[in-house]
């Protein structure tokens, strides 16, 4: 066998910028015979696919200086958006303040991809499956706009994801540490002790036919903080999955703090899950059957939550 | 920006580290590094089937670490050491080859070389891996014929070989 369909039509420029502004130029300049490239990993899939021609121009991000490292800033957890997700899924800081995350990239593609693709280019996608796990964490992320440094909430850039420029390149993403309190030096668990009237609780599932490789039909992440009287006190719920990009479900999340977890609110979460969530059918799953999956994981995680409380 | 900053190239000449030599080759960037271990250096023991990451047949070693060939681009490899199935057979067999022989870790063989360059990645880092650490380093080698049983066989035998070697 010789070279695949791509490469024998086309050999791409790959340009090695060191620098954000110099990658942001190229782009300017090159515009959209050009993509940026962090692991490559995604846009194989696209190319070979054919919902994406091969662009004439890479510009490979892994050459920018300050992007490849995990470190504790002012602002919480600091990870560049050139780290391998491998290197995420390792990382003993990662899983003991946001085992989500972990969990999420534990459940993503194979360590081999893994140790190739970059967080920066899931979270870029607006798809990946790190998304609602960030989501769950109150995540920031620190574009270049072409002349300064922009910092947004993950969940408000989602909502405007679609509709911005190329050139916009991630350098960053932030993860405020949660208050930990008593919680300090306990193994993280599906539940922690945050004070000792009140439990944090958090989980991550990915629905889908895994092994196959498949897009997941819904990715889940919920987590809060329930007091001993099963009283919720706070609450994050984030949906993806499949081609869909992530959204918090902050109605239903307000709906819910201050209510006791019963059997009457879990029907009530079921309900409004179905409501509120209005995922895009593809050819492995219907609109309303990831409804109903979503509002299942959903409505047994409070049952858990609550049962262990 | 200096040329040495913003250079790109279509043609590259790619020096990196294959099964130990030192080797300079003469191709472009994005050349996949599948196609070059295969059709231009002629290591047909790795091998091609999905060509997008899914199957596992194309894994080698990148500085010890398990990456497909098949998404690895050669500006990706440069100055890396890329070890394929013949460098891990190349001081006489591997114990986790001899495992895969002795307890049927495969029967048409084409998952084989892709499946012991994963286990070989493992075993190197981490030489006593519960069973949930196994089958995360092998989620992405997939095989149609043995139904995984001899494939999970070989790999406890290897680690029990090596370990009676250390
Ligand atoms: C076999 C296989 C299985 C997979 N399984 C999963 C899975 O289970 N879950 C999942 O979420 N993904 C999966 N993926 C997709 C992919 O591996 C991940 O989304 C990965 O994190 C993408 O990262 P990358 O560095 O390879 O991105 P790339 O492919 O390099 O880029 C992805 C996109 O983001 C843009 N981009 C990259 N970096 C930046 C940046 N810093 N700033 C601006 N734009 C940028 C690129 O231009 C491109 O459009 C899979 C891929 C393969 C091949
Ligand atoms: S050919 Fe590379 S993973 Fe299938
Ligand atoms: S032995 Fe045939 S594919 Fe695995």
């Amino acid at each position: 066998m010789g070279m695949n369909v791509q490469e024998t039509i086309a050999s791409p420029q790959v340009w090695h910028p060191q620098t954000a502004a110099e990658a942001w130029h190229l782009k300017q300049s090159l515009g959209t015979d050009s993509i940026y490239v962090s692991g490559g990993t995604l846009l194989r899939t696209q190319w070979e696919a054919g919902i994406a021609a091969m662009p004439k121009h890479f510009i490979n991000l892994s050459s920018i200086r300050g992007l490849s490292e995990i470190r504790v800033g002012e602002s919480g957890l600091i990870i560049g958006g050139q780290v391998k997700l491998q290197a995420c899924r390792m990382n003993t800081m990662i899983q003991r303040y946001f085992p989500m995350l972990t969990e999420a990239l534990r459940l993503t593609a194979a360590p081999s991809i893994r140790q190739l693709a970059t967080l920066g280019g899931n979270i870029a996608s607006s798809i990946g499956d790190s998304l609602p796990a960030l989501l769950g964490y109150d995540a920031e992320v620190v574009w270049f706009n072409g002349i300064e440094e922009q910092l947004i909430l993950l969940k408000d850039w989602l909502q405007i994801a679609r509709n911005l420029h190329p050139e916009r390149l991630l350098l960053r993403v932030q993860l405020p540490f949660q208050q930990r309190e008593e919680a300090d030096g306990l193994e993280p668990g599906h539940e922690e002790l945050v004070h000792s009237k009140t439990k944090r609780f958090y989980a991550y599932h990915k629905v889908g036919r895994r092994e196959a490789f498949t897009p997941s039909v819904v990715t889940v992440s919920i987590s809060g903080i329930l007091t001993e009287a099963r009283i919720v006190k706070d609450i994050r719920i984030a949906l993806g999955g499949g081609q869909m990009i992530p959204i918090r479900l902050e109605q239903l999340e307000r709906e819910l703090i201050g209510e006791t977890v019963d059997t009457q609110t879990i029907r009530h979460a079921y309900g409004r899950v179905v409501q509120l969530y209005e995922p895009r059918e593809d050819i492995f799953a219907s609109s309303a059957y990831r409804q109903t999956t979503a509002a299942n994981v959903i409505a047994a995680e409070l049952w858990k939550i609550a049962a262990e409380a | 920006m200096s040329d040495h900053e913003g250079q790109s190239s279509t043609s590259f000449a790619l020096h990196c580290f294959i099964n130990g030599e030192e080797q300079t080759l003469e191709t472009t960037a994005a050349t996949r590094m599948l196609n070059l271990i295969r059709d231009e250096l002629e290591l047909t023991g790795t091998k091609r089937s999905c060509d997008i990451g899914r199957c596992g047949a194309c894994m080698v070693l990148m500085d010890g670490i398990a990456v497909n060939a098949c998404l690895t681009m050669a500006y990706q490899c440069a100055g890396k050491s890329i070890t394929t199935i013949e460098g891990i057979a190349k001081n006489g067999i591997d114990p986790i080859q001899q495992a895969f022989l002795e307890e049927g870790g495969f029967q048409c063989g084409y998952c084989t070389p892709g499946m012991i360059v994963s286990v070989k990645a493992l075993l190197e880092s981490n030489p006593e891996p519960s069973d949930d650490e196994i089958a995360e380093a092998l989620s992405g080698n997939i095989c149609r014929c043995t139904g995984y049983g001899g494939i999970w066989r070989a790999v406890k035998s290897a680690i029990k070989m090596r370990g009676s070697n250390r």
